[in-house]
């Protein structure tokens, strides 16, 4: 007897238990755009305010990681549409009730804005580099001379990419989770915090590490209150909302997110700066470490556990 | 299916696009693939979807899915046949003729009779979507 093979495709609850589009590479990208976000920003914000000499590896020597996370996050991003060959169709529309449209075009901005950033500090990388042309010192001396111009950029378009990433989420009603607007400033804190810590590692003067833990507690800070805030809205909200909650309060997320996020992502390393800050020599790279790892965490759970929230009907 | 044991419902659905007025799927999408046909039915253009999926995610009622091709696909009213007059796929093949199909505009359409004659509600009207979709009670 023949046999016919039946491959369905369908999302429905009723088929698939659970909705299955995104997996490693949307919050992978989240945490990448996010963490470059922060790195341009507290740049940017630094040199706008004349302290490039006090924070000298902060404005001119972090940002050379902002591209690296760009381009793997823009490959990763790649890698997820399931329709490759036209991925260009977001470059020939303006949606601007799409999240993801603004994100494509703030990427084309934010992009060669840090390459370009970086390219003005690449004697300070590489003390002996030679642009071998002409032509290519007229433009760089250009943008040295519209340094502030760019810094502003960076900084507008910064703040834009740490939020959008939030708001991509939050813009689907669809997903009770995600359907917050604290997910906005919660990944843009969560962002800037992974960029202070990556400045947190690369720093060797003590003046700035001692200020970048001063930064990573606040912003540590600003996100456990926004989570609190998160919750008591979930909480205060509908039915489907204070199910979304439960996925968190008791149900199969609450471990990870406790334990991955909150306490070994917030709570450990903002002790372990408190401590640094006090008498205690701690290594900077483990609160830092820590602080990454939580920011990364933060994205997958947020964007596994909003797969499973839904409508009920 | 709904209650305890021997008061039991059981709710039969056709699970599939609403067509909703207030589409969060056209709303969120970011080439303008997912649009509004003639007529309020909603469509994916093939060559303008990238298969990103933010319209799958966008979906209260799960109704679109990925095409192996790569695009996301959906019900689409069967806007082929409704082009040349006759009913869509499902509604032409149920035996005992419950799904009713027509322009909610016109007073005399099939679905308008119907609609006005019987109860009927639309799924999570809560969710904002405006659904066109009516399930008679």
């Amino acid at each position: 007897m023949e046999e016919e093979l039946l491959v369905s495709g369908r999302m429905n609850h009723l088929i698939d238990p659970q909705l299955n589009i995104w997996h490693w590479q949307i919050p992978l990208y989240l945490f990448l755009g996010g963490m470059a976000a922060g790195i341009l920003c507290i740049a940017a914000l630094y040199f706008i305010r004349g302290r490039e000499n006090d924070y000298r590896t902060a404005v001119r020597i972090t940002p050379f990681l902002a591209p690296f996370l760009l381009v793997i996050g823009l490959i990763t991003l790649f890698i997820d549409l399931r329709h490759k060959l036209f991925f260009w169709q977001l470059y020939t529309n303006i949606r601007l009730q799409s999240p993801m449209s603004w994100g494509a075009w703030t990427l084309m901005v934010i992009t060669p804005v840090s390459f370009i950033w970086c390219a003005l500090h690449i004697k300070d990388i590489f003390p002996n580099w030679d642009w071998k042309f002409k032509w290519i010192y007229d433009i760089e001396s250009f943008f040295n001379k519209y340094k502030k111009v760019l810094a502003w950029i960076m900084l507008i378009y910064g703040i834009i990419l740490g939020i959008y990433t939030g708001i991509l989420l939050s813009a689907f009603n669809a997903r009770p989770l995600w359907n917050t607007s604290i997910l906005g400033p919660l990944f843009l804190s969560s962002g800037l915090s992974a960029g202070a810590a990556a400045t947190l590692i690369l720093s060797k003067n003590k003046s700035e590490r001692r200020q970048f833990a001063r930064i990573d507690l606040v912003l540590i800070g600003i996100e456990l209150f926004l989570i609190i805030h998160m919750f008591m809205g979930f909480l205060a909200s509908t039915q489907v909302q204070i199910e979304a909650a439960k996925l968190f309060l008791g149900g199969p997320y609450t471990m990870s997110f406790w334990i991955f996020v909150v306490i070994m992502g917030m709570l450990i390393p903002a002790l372990l700066e408190f401590m640094e800050l006090g008498k205690f020599h701690i290594p900077a790279i483990v609160p830092a470490v820590l602080v990454i790892f939580g920011s990364l965490m933060l994205r997958f759970i947020i964007v596994y556990a909003g797969q499973v929230s839904r409508w009920l009907y | 299916m709904n209650g305890t044991y021997p008061q039991l419902e059981i709710e039969i659905r056709s699970e599939r696009c609403n067509h909703c007025i207030n589409a969060p799927c056209v709303r969120c999408c970011p080439t303008g693939a997912s649009h509004f046909a003639e007529g309020g039915i909603v469509l994916v253009e093939h060559n303008k979807c990238i298969g990103c999926g933010a319209c799958m995610a966008s979906c209260p009622y799960d109704a679109r899915y990925p095409h192996p091709d790569g695009y996301v696909d959906k019900c689409t009213f069967c806007i082929h046949r409704i082009k040349i007059g006759l009913a869509p796929a499902c509604a032409a093949v149920c035996p005992t003729k419950c799904i009713y199909f027509g322009d909610l505009d016109d007073p005399n359409s099939d679905v308008s009779v119907v609609l006005k004659k019987r109860k009927s509600k639309t799924l999570i009207p809560e969710a904002g979507t405006k659904p066109q979709l009516y399930f008679l009670i």
